[in-house]
């Protein structure tokens, strides 16, 4: 069919999860006349190499992408026909990359996610969003997102059978809804390992009532090639990969490390444990000392406890410190909070750490437990590393990595001034921080005074 | 135990108040020598006398109003309208006097009226109605609905036996045709308690009358689905509680008569259900009654009229996989 | 042309000692009417004052029907009288004070305030509460009557109806089955010739209600419903006939209803020489006069009388005034019946 308006050509996408192709060959040249169906170029994609058949009958008027550049999916490559269906003059390569440049922008803002908003309540990967009472007072009793379970009723629908199973199937820890409710089944985390501070935690992820993208979530999955095997994601899989991805597409994140010296609290603790064992039947843990080190320092730097909502600055009077927990199958994590944390010392501190590891283990943490965290403590060092960039936990403005304390050579100067090497147990200690709203100079200053509080711990400090 | 088909039952259970209790009498129409339109009070006269099983003129007035009338006065009169469609004749009595007696002036009336009702048979208009709902509204009435055998007998002593005036509807395509196994002995079934009729998981069918056997046909023809009967049995006072603990069970609730749908009791058993069960509930709660019209006469019009097995089938499927 | 045998006025005190009365029984009768129409009086002052809410019914004019006819049945008879038969209730022993009580919504009423006026009746007394729907009681009283008649009790069941009632197709069916089964059950028909504002000629076609008793295969009989004691021999003779099995009569009682059909309504529609003449023969002052006459009442004998009955009424309602208002979240209760609600005489 010939036409008169002009036809686009656009790169066509070879598979579901292809969003680029490259041009390997033109077969037609502008000016000449091609049949609809005809092969008019060949693309190469990391899936498949193919060739692509022209829309319509026509001259070929432009060419907009030369051989051998890869533009993304639906970029218009070619015209045919239009106007006079003369050929128009190749295009010179300022416009060429400008619908290239339009469509990576298209594609990147399509891959954003769009910001949820607190208490949104888009549509999950489910379909249909229609939850019905019985699911909801069900979902609410056990503190699980609907929207995280999957649905087999109409549209996609959660039904009662399938909330039920999914609480049956053990998949229903963490995962809290925002409001009120009963209790949720959080899992066992690991125990407190020998020498790492606390429960070990890769990166933290509080898996919050957001709903995954619908773009995201929706992409069904081509059957599983040759040698592959697929599972399928668990709710809580599903709530961090939304939450990771949602939490670097928000922040700003950049990570700021400092070492730290922890001989002196070493030392201190060595005393201390015997006496608060005995006495108060808890453990003064290295993630004591430090949560209560931060707890302080916050005080001094309340953006890092800070909050970007909208166009405002939030900051507080608290301190709801959050202690990422690894769950005990290792298949997800959790964030259990301790509420107004500047109000305890460290035996208070290490106290609520051993309860909300205790109720953690025995999976006895309510919704309330894991929401309303300002900052949050994760360690990555539990199996030996020694630096990580932890992501931030939304919509939170820092979060503190602690890492392997290990004895080390070290300089120290003594009050004459004279170098010598000492064994210094060092431990390093990462920020990784909102730039949007904490600066770099800041955070730097935060982990400064944070070191201080712990290289000079006095022995009479709580 | 023995064999017996759901006319035998009331049949037996009637005879056997009588023989127990001589104020228990009979009223109607060619209830006497001809035993009933139907026969349930077979034999009733030569046994009784012409004055314990009266054939009474053709006047539901005298036959409603006698019959409050003889309460009062302590019998434990047994009442029957030819066909549940004429209680319209009786209303007055029934409605006026007989629910309101206790009430107002402390005076009970121990009454019992059976109503042969329903339809399925090309009874046309007149001879096919359920008006149980009419008369649930009635403070003051009971309505009961047996399905099986066993529960109409129990039912029948039970409805002699209570205080106030009860309603018997007795479903007329059921007389023959449902047969079960009926205990010999005297018992009673309770007023106001509803029957599982089977257990299931899924879906709750709450019903009564001929359509427990209809629900049931239905059920069969799901086999891979787990379903619920929930046969009421009383219509007034109805088992609430049953009622509700199904609907929390399953979630999922079909509320099925073969009266019609505006106005007709269902309606108030599905508000009843989402007033007090809502959180429970996992689909709406559907209900597959009649249409508005009076019953028709032609067996094709009829069937369109009656709720099919079919219907239930698919308002089933709709329900589980909603 | 006329079917029903018309009665003869009352006669001397000869024949009334032949009916069974005594000079006692006669200063009863008078009293009852005089208690009667007090009560009227009384309530429809209260009713005035707006101490009775609703609406009120009197039976003036009509008080020798009902109080012959109650007094005539015996103690185990049972009756169904309508609102202008507050006579046959105080005759048969119900206390004035309960009355007013039941007019006034008290607790202590006979319905304890849930039904008003004189829809009450105490089972005791053999009396079954009337409704509205009239003559709806008819077929109860027929059904009473069917129950003394099953068990073969030597009782009988009296059924009041008025004349604009008995067009209504109960009244039709009630007496064909009495009729049909012959059952103890005596009709009698107050008609006092307006049922509202409706004059008998718009109501029915015949020239005595009584005839129609033909129909049903049983006797009429018309009476003076101004003359207590004619009323009464006929209706004992009724009342016997039927206990000894001979079956039920229709009586019909003729008189003029002399107020209107409510304490609302003046009965403007009624003619003024009808109230005029009527009023000649006031029931009460018929039979004050009889008894003048007959049984030499003196000024002090009627006195006597007048005095206790004015305490009585005075102390009733007062007693009445004091009684408490019903309890509202008594209301559910009783919508049904209990077992231990048949424990009446009438179920054993």
């Amino acid at each position: 069919m010939s036409s008169t308006t002009a036809v686009d050509v656009v790169m066509p996408q070879m598979g579901v999860s292809v969003s680029e192709g490259t041009i390997t060959k033109w077969s037609k040249q502008v000016g000449d006349h091609i049949e609809a169906d005809e092969t008019l170029l060949e693309i190469s994609t990391d899936k498949v190499d193919t060739e692509v058949p022209s829309p319509a009958s026509g001259v070929v008027t432009e060419i907009l992408v030369p051989e051998g550049e890869t533009v993304e999916v639906g970029t218009v490559l070619a015209r045919i026909g239009g106007e006079g269906a003369a050929p128009a003059a190749p295009p010179a390569p300022e416009p060429a990359t400008q619908p290239a440049a339009d469509a990576a922008e298209a594609s990147a803002s399509e891959g954003q996610a769009p910001a949820a908003e607190v208490g949104d309540t888009a549509p999950s990967g489910n379909g249909k969003s229609f939850i019905s009472p019985v699911v909801a007072r069900i979902a609410s009793e056990h503190g699980i997102d609907p929207s995280q379970v999957p649905g087999t009723g109409n549209g996609g629908r959660v039904t009662k059978r399938d909330i039920q199973a999914f609480i049956d199937s053990g998949a229903s820890q963490a995962a809290p809804a925002q409001p009120e409710p009963a209790q949720a089944a959080p899992p066992p985390p690991a125990p407190a390992e020998a020498v790492a501070p606390a429960p070990p935690a890769p990166a933290p992820a509080p898996v919050t009532a957001q709903a995954p993208t619908p773009a995201q979530a929706s992409q069904e999955a081509a059957p599983p090639g040759l040698g592959e095997t697929f599972e399928p994601m668990s709710a809580m899989r599903r709530g961090i990969a939304e939450h990771m991805r949602r939490s670097l597409d928000t922040s700003a994140h950049v990570t700021s490390a400092i070492e730290v010296d922890m001989s002196r609290v070493v030392q201190i603790r060595e005393k201390l444990k015997k006496e608060f064992q005995s006495a108060y039947g808890v453990n003064p843990t290295y993630l004591a000392f430090i949560a209560r080190a931060a707890t302080e320092t916050l005080r001094d730097y309340p953006w890092v406890n800070g909050e970007l909502r909208g166009d405002k600055i939030v900051t507080r009077n608290y301190v709801n410190l959050g202690f990422a927990v690894e769950l005990a199958d290792g298949k997800g994590l959790i964030v259990p909070v301790v509420k107004n944390a500047e109000t305890l010392n460290l035996l208070g501190m290490a106290k609520s750490i051993a309860d909300i590891a205790k109720r953690a283990r025995d999976k006895q943490l309510a919704p309330d437990d894991v929401t309303g965290g300002t900052f949050t403590i994760t360690n990555p060092g539990g199996y030996g590393t020694f630096l990580g960039t932890p992501e931030i936990s939304q919509p939170q403005a820092g979060i503190l990595g602690t890492y392997a304390i290990v004895k080390r050579p070290s300089v120290i100067t003594d009050e004459n001034g004279t170098d010598a090497i000492a064994i210094r147990s060092m431990m390093n200690l990462t920020l990784t921080y909102d730039h949007r709203l904490v600066d770099g100079a800041y955070a730097g200053r935060f982990l400064r005074d944070l070191r201080e509080r712990l290289q000079t711990w006095g022995e009479s400090d709580y | 135990m023995a064999e017996r088909t759901y006319l035998q039952a009331i049949s037996d259970g009637l005879r056997e108040e009588m023989r127990r209790d001589e104020r228990v009498f009979v009223l109607g129409e060619d209830v006497g020598v001809y035993g009933g339109a139907f026969k349930v009070t077979l034999g009733f006269q030569e046994e009784f006398g012409s004055w314990r099983v009266l054939d009474m003129p053709l006047s539901e007035t005298a036959i409603m109003g006698g019959a409050t009338g003889a309460a009062i006065m302590g019998m434990r009169p047994v009442a029957e309208m030819q066909f549940a469609d004429f209680v319209s004749c009786a209303w007055d009595h029934l409605v006026t006097i007989a629910a309101k007696q206790r009430w107002r002036a402390g005076t009970p009336v121990p009454i019992v009226l059976r109503l042969p009702s329903g339809g399925g048979f090309s009874g046309g208009p007149f001879h096919s109605q359920n008006p149980e709902s009419s008369f649930a509204h009635i403070p003051g009435l009971k309505c009961v609905c047996p399905a099986t055998p066993e529960d109409a007998k129990g039912l029948i002593v039970a409805a002699i036996e209570d205080p106030n005036p009860v309603l018997f509807f007795e479903h007329k395509h059921l007389y023959r045709r449902i047969k079960g196994e009926v205990p010999d002995e005297r018992y009673v079934t309770p007023i106001g308690k509803a029957r599982i009729h089977q257990e299931g998981e899924e879906v709750t069918i709450i019903t009564w009358g001929a359509m427990v056997y209809t629900a049931e046909e239905a059920a069969k023809q799901l086999p891979d689905s787990s379903i619920e009967i929930v046969d009421l049995r009383t219509v007034m006072p109805w088992d609430k509680e049953a009622v509700l603990a199904s609907a929390r069970k399953t979630s999922k609730v079909l509320v099925l008569h073969e009266d019609t749908r505006t106005g007709g009791f269902g309606g108030e058993i599905a508000a009843t259900i989402a007033e007090e069960a809502f959180e429970d509930l996992d689909a709406p709660v559907r209900r597959i009654a009649a249409p508005d019209t009076p019953v028709p006469f032609s067996p094709v019009l009829e069937k369109a009229f009656i709720p099919q097995v079919d219907d239930v089938v698919r308002g089933l499927k709709e329900l589980i996989a909603y | 042309m006329a079917i029903a045998r018309v009665a003869e006025p009352s006669g001397s005190l000869q024949d009334v000692k032949e009916w069974g009365l005594d000079r006692e029984d006669l200063f009863t009768i008078y009293r009852n009417m005089l208690v009667t129409r007090g009560v009227e009086e009384r309530g429809h002052i209260l009713y005035r004052q707006g101490k009775i809410p609703g609406s009120f019914y009197t039976g003036r004019g009509n008080e020798a029907s009902a109080v012959g006819v109650a007094t005539a049945m015996g103690t185990d008879d049972v009756g169904t009288p309508l609102h202008r038969d507050m006579g046959v209730h105080i005759t048969r022993g119900v206390e004035p004070w309960r009355i007013f009580a039941q007019y006034m919504g008290r607790a202590d009423g006979p319905t304890h305030g849930r039904d008003g006026n004189v829809h009450m009746a105490d089972e005791r007394l053999g009396l079954i509460a009337m409704v509205s729907h009239l003559p709806a009681m008819l077929p109860v009283a027929v059904g009473a009557a069917l129950a003394f008649r099953i068990r073969e009790e030597k009782r009988v069941a009296v059924a009041w109806s008025g004349e604009g009632a008995m067009q209504r197709g109960d009244a039709h069916e009630g007496m064909n089955f009495a009729g049909v089964r012959k059952l103890p059950v005596v009709f009698i028909c107050d008609n006092n010739q307006w049922a509202y504002s409706t004059p008998s000629h718009l109501e029915y076609a015949v020239e005595h209600l009584a005839d129609r008793a033909q129909a049903y295969g049983f006797d009429g009989v018309v009476v003076d419903g101004t003359d207590v004691l004619a009323v009464y021999r006929e209706a004992k003779y009724a009342i016997e006939k039927a206990r000894d099995g001979g079956g039920p009569t229709l009586i019909e009682c003729q008189t003029l209803r002399m107020e209107g059909h409510a304490v609302h309504d003046d009965a403007f529609y009624v003619p003024k020489e009808l109230f005029e003449k009527w009023a000649e023969r006031d029931p009460i002052e018929r039979y004050r006069a009889w008894l003048q006459h007959n049984v030499d009442m003196t000024d002090e004998d009627e006195n006597e009388i007048t005095v206790q009955v004015k305490k009585l009424l005075n102390d009733s309602l007062q007693r009445a005034e004091e009684s408490p208002q019903p309890d509202p979240s008594t209301l559910l209760e009783g919508v049904y019946a209990t077992p231990d609600d048949l424990d009446t005489p009438h179920h054993k």
